[in-house]
């Protein structure tokens, strides 16, 4: 026999140091440099998920039916891989609404109904009690077993014991302090309680570390580690049997728990508490989804070993629930054994704390609250300040619930194993899954349909799982569950209509899913929604796509009736703040905030946050006049909807047109500036073809002034330079007219029928002297006539002498020669002008023809020519509608050739 | 948000695979009452494609060292 003292005190010093810590950690968040602001604080406060039922119950079902105990664990897992759609789905919408609560969440997704909130609240309630009383019998029974440390076994089965009662009890006293304390220290409740998450995750550090010690100890110092162990097992066909897939009852009880845990995981009120409203930062989240599995594989790991162990060595009648706290016991190891019973501990305090505070909240917005204020609704309005009165609803529901958990624990827990009573809280709880995930993601589901599935389901749950728990107790006729109420065998509740040989809670999930999921589907189905059930639903449904959809409102209402409001349930201080704030972010002053839509939703999410949305929104209707949103009113917000895209359609295309416009104006931009810089060119290389003939007109002006006494046959050469480049001046000024003339488009032409030959005849006749000069031979292969073109004469004439005194230039000066042909087709008429000068390199063949573009290095050679005289040919020609060009190899030659259309026979006739 | 929409694929895929892993008819299969090294398959089996899915999931869940600093995990 142990004093109980030292174990008592031992408890409370725990229970003192969770204090310390919450009180740390609050006193932290007071001063801005939160504790809990981190992903791993946050995953561990979600392993409150892991209570008594995972530290003792594991065990004792592993020992009966194997890996069973797991798909609790592996559900969850489950519903983290889906983390990212479904969780951060429903944190984005809880953070936007101000949702504190499951029973606030559902209430708000179906039409801000205060009913369904109530109604969910109740249920959670009623369910979670038992799962409570699950904590309380625990932490007793691991009380006694260790009070009567060496001897094992003997008070397993609990009984009148006055110890047993009434550690459970002053146990249920403590946490209730403990959880009034941290858990309803203000009004606003979504508020974070940082001291109690951070004492949460120290609790989950703590239990941890008491499992895998315990663990570590049951299998490498009572056995000679894993091998040894299974080998021992492996001699016992009983426990080999435990080894395979069969003990557990078969795939359906399988996929029916792990389906149990994916929807307790998210509906459990304190679940939803750690997981939704605790979060202070989303992306905690993302380290939640690997870290929270993680840390239920771990804790889960030696559950089996443990469980096999103490099969082989525990003696008969030891209750299978404490073998974890028995197994260090019989090995003598007193203080082992007080560490595993201080992690038990821990687990079911945490659970305990953190559920009663999420119900505490349930209970006074989802329940007390709506019913205030529709039944004394006048005697509530006057009340000057409804903060106090909130807390202390708050603060009586939590002993309250303590109580309901003892009373179960007294009345029906005794007799039943602790995984069979969470599964029991564990199945109500499920009741709301189909309403929130179907909520989440299918628009239609509705009001009616929600409260229709929620409630059947829950009723269904009483009569096949809550109703048999106190027949098996002894406080209904055990033939109700034997023979069916009244002797009604179709009625049996563990067989209802005659579906037998499913276990309880599989034959109890498959009526209560039948009814919820059927009746939310088919009802909504079947039924309209009104408008604020739409815009709720589109709310929740598109979460993730619109940061905050704004409701429609139209209405009116007073700033000063809006702040008295939110005053009255958050204390004035606060409330002043919350505007202030809102009137900050606008930048006005507090007093010039317009009264719209906007401010109203402010005002009842201050208030949801408070007292839940469906409350809020009766009280805000207290004093905002709303009108209710017409069928004219929808439509017309669809017009412009579907104006609002009609005009971005147009918008896009208009956009689209600009960009090509703007692409075709780069473009042309591109061109003139590429037409300005050949402008440029032209220009200065005018002056400089201009200048060149000046400076030596000037200089021998000069040397002829300033030399009167020069000898007179210098004197008439340089006269004769002077008059040379005179002309080449005129010369030049001449072509430049013409080119410009022709360029301008407006040449005053006269278009005869022209003979080619002929014109080449003349052209030689008027060259003959420039050929002489240069004592260069010109052949003419001219035929006597040929076919006319149409075109102006002395042009042509111009082209061709153009044509010759440019072959004559750039012939050798020895043995130069250039022939003259003129050829026809039935087509054009061919006028060909060949040297055998040094030829145009490819390169040139084009740019010979642009104005100044003198092929060679112009800077040695002197520039044997304007420059323009092969740019006004191309000009002539191109105007005649003929074509020239050169072809021409380098060193042998060049040949110009020019070719014009015959005059068409058509033409003559007309 | 091409990112986000890939890790939450990602994820939705593991979630199918873990859904086939964890659960009968593959736990039949494995569950025969074999035994490895003198271990129990099941038990093997099982907590292995436990862990194989949580790494999985630590692997797309966690945020990539290259923006791991942005916006800070706190």
């Amino acid at each position: 026999m142990v004093a109980g003292w030292f174990i008592i005190l031992i408890a409370a010093g725990y229970i003192g140091l969770l204090f310390a810590i919450a009180y740390y950690g609050d006193k932290r968040a007071d001063q801005g440099r939160s504790l809990i602001n981190s992903s791993a604080v946050y995953a561990l406060s979600i392993a409150v998920y892991c209570t008594s039922w995972t530290f003792y119950g594991s065990v004792g079902r592993a020992s009966q039916s194997g890996i069973a105990f797991l798909p609790i664990y592996l559900g969850p897992t489950l519903v983290f891989c889906l983390g990212w759609l479904l969780l951060r789905k429903i944190l984005r919408v809880s953070k936007a609404n101000r949702i504190t609560t499951i029973a606030d969440f559902i209430g708000s997704r179906y039409g801000k109904n205060a009913a369904l909130a109530g109604l969910v609240a109740i249920i959670a309630v009623i369910g979670v009690v038992p799962y409570i009383a699950l904590q309380l019998k625990a932490v007793s029974t691991s009380f006694t077993v260790l009070l009567h440390y060496p001897a094992v076994g003997g008070m397993a089965d609990g009984g009148p014991d006055s110890y047993f009662h009434d550690t459970a009890f002053w146990a249920a006293l403590c946490l209730a302090a403990f959880a009034i304390l941290f858990g309803t220290r203000t009004i606003e409740a979504s508020e974070h309680h940082q001291g109690l998450v951070a004492a949460i995750a120290f609790e989950s550090i703590v239990k941890l570390i008491a499992f895998l010690a315990a663990g570590l100890f049951v299998v490498t110092v009572l056995f000679d580690g894993f091998g040894d162990l299974f080998q021992r097992v492996a001699a016992d066909p009983e426990l080999t049997r435990l080894l395979r897939f069969e003990a557990t009852g078969g795939g359906f009880n399988w996929i029916t728990l792990t389906l149990l845990a994916m929807a307790a995981v998210i509906c459990l009120p304190r679940q939803f508490q750690v997981i939704v409203v605790e979060n202070v930062n989303e992306r905690h989240l993302d380290r939640a989804l690997w870290a929270f599995p993680l840390y239920l594989f771990l804790i889960n790991i030696f559950v089996l070993p443990i469980a096999l162990a103490g099969r082989l060595t525990a003696p008969a009648g030891v209750d299978p629930d404490t073998i974890v706290l028995t197994l260090p016991m019989a090995a003598q190891q007193y203080s082992l054994a007080l560490f595993v019973f201080i992690g038990g501990f821990s687990a079911g305090t945490g659970m305990v704390i953190v559920e009663t505070v999420a119900l505490s909240t349930m209970v006074s917005n989802d329940l007390v609250m709506p019913l205030l204020l529709r039944w004394r609704r006048l005697g509530l309005a006057d009340w000057p300040e409804l903060a106090p009165f909130l807390l202390k609803v708050r603060r009586m529901a939590i002993p309250f619930l303590l109580l309901l958990g003892y009373l179960y624990m007294r009345l029906v827990g005794e007799s039943y194993a602790l995984v069979a009573i969470g599964l029991v809280s564990f199945a109500a709880v499920a009741q709301f899954f189909p309403a929130i995930l179907l909520g989440l993601f299918w628009r239609r589901a509705s009001t009616a349909a929600a409260f229709v599935a929620i409630g059947g389901g829950f009723l269904l749950w009483i009569y096949t799982l809550l109703l048999p728990s106190l027949a098996g107790s002894g406080w209904l006729p055990i033939a109700f569950i034997n023979e069916g109420p009244f002797g009604i065998a179709l009625l049996k509740p563990y067989a209802l209509f005659g579906l037998a040989g499913l276990d309880p809670i599989t034959h109890s999930l498959f009526w209560t899913m039948l009814v919820n999921i059927g009746a939310l589907v088919g009802i909504s189905l079947l039924t309209e929604q009104s408008a604020l059930e739409r815009t709720q639903a589109a709310l929740f449904v598109d979460a993730l796509e619109h940061a905050e959809a704004g409701r429609l409102w139209r209405g009116t209402a007073k700033l000063s009736d809006l702040r008295e409001l939110v005053a009255r349930f958050l204390g004035s201080g606060r409330a002043v703040e919350a505007f202030q704030d809102y009137a900050g972010r606008r930048g006005v002053g507090i007093a010039e905030l317009a009264v719209d839509g906007e401010l109203v939703r402010h005002a009842e999410r201050l208030l949801a946050g408070a007292i839940g949305t469906a409350s809020a929104r009766v009280m805000i209707a207290t004093v905002a006049e709303e009108e209710p949103l017409g069928i004219d009113e929808v439509m017309r917000i669809l017009d412009e909807t579907s104006q609002v895209i009609e005009y971005s359609r147009r918008l896009e295309e208009k956009s689209h047109e600009l960009e090509t416009a703007t692409a075709e104006l780069r473009a042309a931009n591109e061109r003139l500036k590429e037409l300005d810089r050949l402008k440029d060119d032209f220009v200065s290389t005018v002056s400089h073809e201009l200048r060149t003939p000046l400076t030596s007109i000037r200089s021998f002006s000069e040397i002829l002034h300033n030399n009167p006494d020069l000898n007179p046959d210098k004197r008439r050469e340089f006269l004769a330079i002077v008059v040379k480049e005179s002309e080449r001046l005129t010369r030049l000024i001449n072509q430049m007219l013409d080119l410009s003339k022709i360029e301008s488009g407006k040449p005053d032409w006269q278009t005869v029928d022209v003979d080619l030959a002929e014109v080449a005849r003349e052209a030689a006749a008027a060259t003959s002297q420039l050929f002489e000069d240069r004592s260069v031979r010109l052949d003419l292969r001219l035929p006597e006539t040929a076919p006319p073109v149409a075109a102006d004469r002395d042009r042509l004439m111009q082209v061709t002498v153009n044509l010759l005194s440019n072959a004559v230039k750039f012939c050798p000066p020895a043995d130069g020669r250039v022939a003259l042909t003129v050829a026809s087709d039935p087509v054009d008429v061919t006028l060909t002008v060949a040297d055998n000068g040094p030829g145009i390199a490819t390169e040139h063949h084009e740019t010979v023809f642009e104005p100044f573009r003198q092929v060679g290095d112009t800077l040695t050679a002197k520039p044997q020519g304007t420059g323009l005289g092969l740019a006004i040919c191309r000009m002539i020609v191109d105007h005649h509608g003929g074509r020239i060009w050169v072809e021409s190899v380098p060193g042998r030659g060049a040949i110009f050739r020019v070719r014009l259309p015959r005059r068409m026979p058509l033409a003559r006739a007309v | 948000m091409p990112d986000e929409v890939r890790r939450r694929d990602r994820l939705i895929g593991l979630f199918l695979l873990a859904l086939v892993l964890l659960n009968p008819p593959l736990l039949m299969l494995f569950g025969g009452g074999d035994t490895v090294f003198g271990l129990p398959l099941l038990y093997l089996y099982i907590f292995a494609a436990w862990l194989l899915i949580i790494a999985t999931a630590a692997w797309i869940a966690e945020p990539r060292s290259s923006r791991a600093r942005r916006g800070g995990d706190g």
